[in-house]
């Protein structure tokens, strides 16, 4: 009786604690991600437009699932629905997880001032504005006479290349791929760096090679890295459409570039015409929100987030 | 006495300063986009220059702020909804007629009608425009500028495959009176390419991307968009002659198959100096951009006159030659709490003085009545000739769903421009448009 008296204080004190730390992010959670996603997914059940906008909730005209309805029924839904997945699936692996994995292990294995000085490099696109650097970029690949490329395509004596419409979509994935490196580079190199010397010491002494030691010690070591940057780099993929909408607008062509968080964009909030479907292109916001939810899931459950979340075994003996 | 009369002295300063201090102060908000470098910087400038002659009408001292940028359309116009639910709209904006069905639609501008009776100015504009300002039978809209988006066509060129000066200067009469088709120009612009006067590809330039330029080979065909009882259609026998002849472009060789998608300034570039490109589809605004930014080495507006024409779109299957015009507007918001102040300003710069500035450095057709009569625009050979465009000329509906229309419209144009057969293309446009409007829109 007494036992339990002096144990449940001392049980509750921490719980305080770490809630009251908690606190200030939870409310921020609530206030920027749990309110505004609740306000689309209501959003997405009215017919708000221009033509009848308001920013009272009450004011909204309720249509249920018409939009999702219309959505599926789109005759260019499924198309958006390929290239986000191309887009997301390509240039994640070969250069938002691929890219950087390989720059890491690279720069790593390199003079330590060398690997920083190509690091700094590849943060360079980061660093820029996204204008300023798809300007760059549409000054590379414009149409002649005016795209540098083409200039010197000109000068080598070759036909000029409509880079913009007959291969869009390898540039949109250098754009994007470009930029997405340095993100995951920071954490795998960081990951690499802070694998124990004795580990690394120990398969140098057994004899292997420079791959054997990437495949059979590094690579093992960086799951949770990995897992982290995979599940953060697709999530984010998933919902960028700035330089794709600063580069080709989702064209040329039918839909050519078209992605799923463009076309929520160009629905709600950039028509040229004018009447914004703000209802209809919520309905496309959350139907990403909810594939994010079920990738995210997916990959906590492949990479057994448990177990790497789990107190190391040493602990329990 | 002269005390008397210092006290007179002050005692009439005194109250000329109550007088001064007595006039209210009224701050006027305008938002116009404009591509400044093209001549059209006049869309807010001109309300600076009609600033002090307001004043002295009104006895008010109006404080002007003036917000002008070339944003993005799409941008622009949402910045404007959401400043409008916000209570910060400006009192006066710019924008696309067609922006007037939706805005109209949803309160956030205000019918004009009672207070354009005010003012004498409005009863000069081309009585046609006014049609472009209505929705739903009231006026929401003051035109501010027109255009003609005729087709161009190089003289050096058609020179070049043996026609005469006589036959080369009666081009824009032969298309106006429907002498000349739009079949004949595409033939033209194929022979051009077969006896090598032009490159493959280069007979017949249009548009590069979305917009209301399509609408020609639409209405051409006989198409209606909308009915004079409002209804929203969408003639499917127009649109697949529309697709079957945007579609015929590469596949005759006259257009290049990434013409869309295709920068303005590259297309620009190749047609401006009138030895590279036949004909091209564009819009009268463009010459001042050519001879500013394009040909100024070689001459500019001289040069232009001299080597490049422009006429109506030729006549199609129904027989008609046809231009295209967008007027833009300006519109009052419903939140300006000064709207006798803001037509007031409209009325200023809605006058041939005024117009001028815009029409002549910007290469827009006059809005007004009397402008065409004056001096300055009859001076001009380009817009003055021109001007009778506008006789000719049709533009989209004031309906909240033309954007939707359209896109479904712009879904078929890409897909027959890159080969899909023109029936599938309408099949497209209208699985689009039954799934976005439903019974808002007779598919016939």
């Amino acid at each position: 009786m007494n036992t339990s008296a002096r144990t449940r204080p001392a049980s509750a004190r921490p719980n305080l604690t770490a809630y009251a730390f908690l606190a200030p992010v939870a409310i921020l959670v609530m206030l920027f991600f749990i309110i505004p996603a609740l306000l689309v997914i209501y959003i997405s059940m009215t017919d708000l437009a221009t033509a009848n906008f308001t920013s009272d909730v009450a004011q909204m005209t309720f249509i249920g699932l018409k939009n999702y309805e219309t959505l599926f029924k789109d005759p260019f839904a499924h198309k958006i629905f390929f290239n986000t997945v191309f887009y997301v699936l390509v240039t994640l692996s070969l250069f938002n997880v691929g890219g950087a994995l390989v720059v890491s292990l690279l720069t790593a294995h390199i003079n330590r001032r060398a690997g920083f000085f190509f690091r700094a490099l590849w943060l360079l696109p980061r660093l820029m504005t996204s204008t300023v650097y798809i300007l760059m970029w549409e000054r590379m690949v414009a149409d002649p006479p005016f795209g540098i490329l083409n200039q010197l395509f000109d000068v080598a004596g070759y036909d000029s290349v409509a880079f913009n419409t007959n291969h869009v979509w390898t540039f949109v994935i250098l754009v994007n791929g470009i930029i997405g490196i340095s993100f995951g580079m920071i954490i795998f190199t960081s990951a690499i760096e802070s694998i124990s010397k004795d580990i690394m010491n120990a398969s140098l002494v057994d004899g292997s090679t420079s791959m054997q030691r990437i495949r059979y010690v590094i690579l093992p070591l960086m799951r949770w890295p990995l897992l982290f940057v995979l599940s953060y780099q697709t999530l984010s993929l998933l919902t960028s459409y700035e330089e794709i909408l600063l580069f080709t607008n989702g064209g040329p062509g039918v839909y050519q570039t078209e992605v799923w968080a463009l076309t929520a964009f160009h629905r709600a909030l950039s028509n040229y015409f004018g009447n914004a479907q703000w209802g209809y292109g919520s309905a496309f916001a959350v139907v990403l929100v909810i594939v994010g939810i079920i990738l995210a899931v997916l990959y906590l459950r492949i990479f057994r987030f448990r177990e790497l979340v789990s107190e190391p075994k040493i602990e329990n003996l | 006495m002269v005390k008397v009369l210092r006290l007179l002295l002050v005692a009439s300063l005194m109250l000329s300063g109550i007088a001064v201090a007595a006039q209210e102060d009224v701050t006027i908000t305008v938002r116009c986009a404009a591509n400044i470098a093209g001549g059209e910087g006049w869309r807010c400038d001109n309300f600076a220059a009609v600033e002090e002659q307001v004043e002295q009408e009104l006895g008010i001292n109006i404080t002007l702020n003036l917000i002008q940028d070339n944003k993005a359309w799409a941008d622009y116009k949402t910045e404007f909804v959401l400043a409008a639910e916000a209570g910060e709209a400006p009192d006066i904006v710019l924008s696309g007629h067609e922006d007037i069905g939706a805005w109209a639609a949803a309160g956030l501008i205000m019918p004009l009608d009672e207070l354009i009776a005010q003012h004498e100015e409005f009863a000069d504009v081309v009585p046609n425009l006014w049609a472009s300002q209505t929705y739903d039978g009231v006026i929401y809209g003051i035109p501010q500028d027109a255009e003609a988006r005729p087709i161009f066509y190089s003289k050096l060129l058609l020179a070049d495959l043996g026609w005469s000066d006589e036959e080369i200067e009666s081009l824009p009469e032969r298309v106006r009176t429907g002498e000349f088709t739009f079949e004949d120009m595409l033939a033209t612009a194929e022979e051009a390419v077969a006896e090598g006067v032009v490159e493959p590809g280069k007979g017949y330039f249009h548009r590069w991307g979305n917009g209301f330029d399509w609408l020609p080979y639409y209405l051409g065909n006989g198409g209606e968009i909308m009915t004079e009882d409002g209804q929203l259609v969408f003639d499917q026998d127009a649109a697949l002659a529309a697709y079957e002849l945007i579609g015929s472009f590469v596949k005759r060789g006259v257009t290049p198959e990434t013409m869309i998608g295709t920068e303005s300034s590259a297309i620009y570039a190749e047609f401006a100096p009138a030895d590279n490109v036949m004909f091209y589809q564009g819009g009268t605004w463009q010459w001042a951009d050519w001879a500013r930014n394009y040909v100024a080495d070689l001459g500019g507006n001289d040069y232009l006159l001299e080597n490049v024409g422009l006429m109506l779109f030729p006549a199609m299957n129904d027989g008609v030659p046809l231009s295209l015009t967008h007027p833009l507007s300006y519109m009052i918001s419903s939140g300006s709490e000064h709207p006798d102040v803001a037509i007031a300003l409209l009325a200023a710069v809605t006058t041939p003085d005024a117009n001028n500035r815009h029409a002549i450095d910007s290469f827009h057709l006059g809005i007004l009545t009397t402008q065409v009569e004056s001096e300055a625009y009859a001076a001009d050979p380009v817009l003055s000739g021109a001007h009778y465009m506008l006789d000719y000329t049709r533009f989209a509906p004031n309906t909240p769903f033309y954007s939707a229309w359209s896109n479904a419209y712009w879904a078929g144009i890409q897909a027959a421009h890159t080969g899909t057969p023109a029936e599938e293309a309408v099949e497209l446009a209208v699985t689009q448009l039954q799934n976005e409007l439903g019974d808002q829109i007779v598919i016939r």
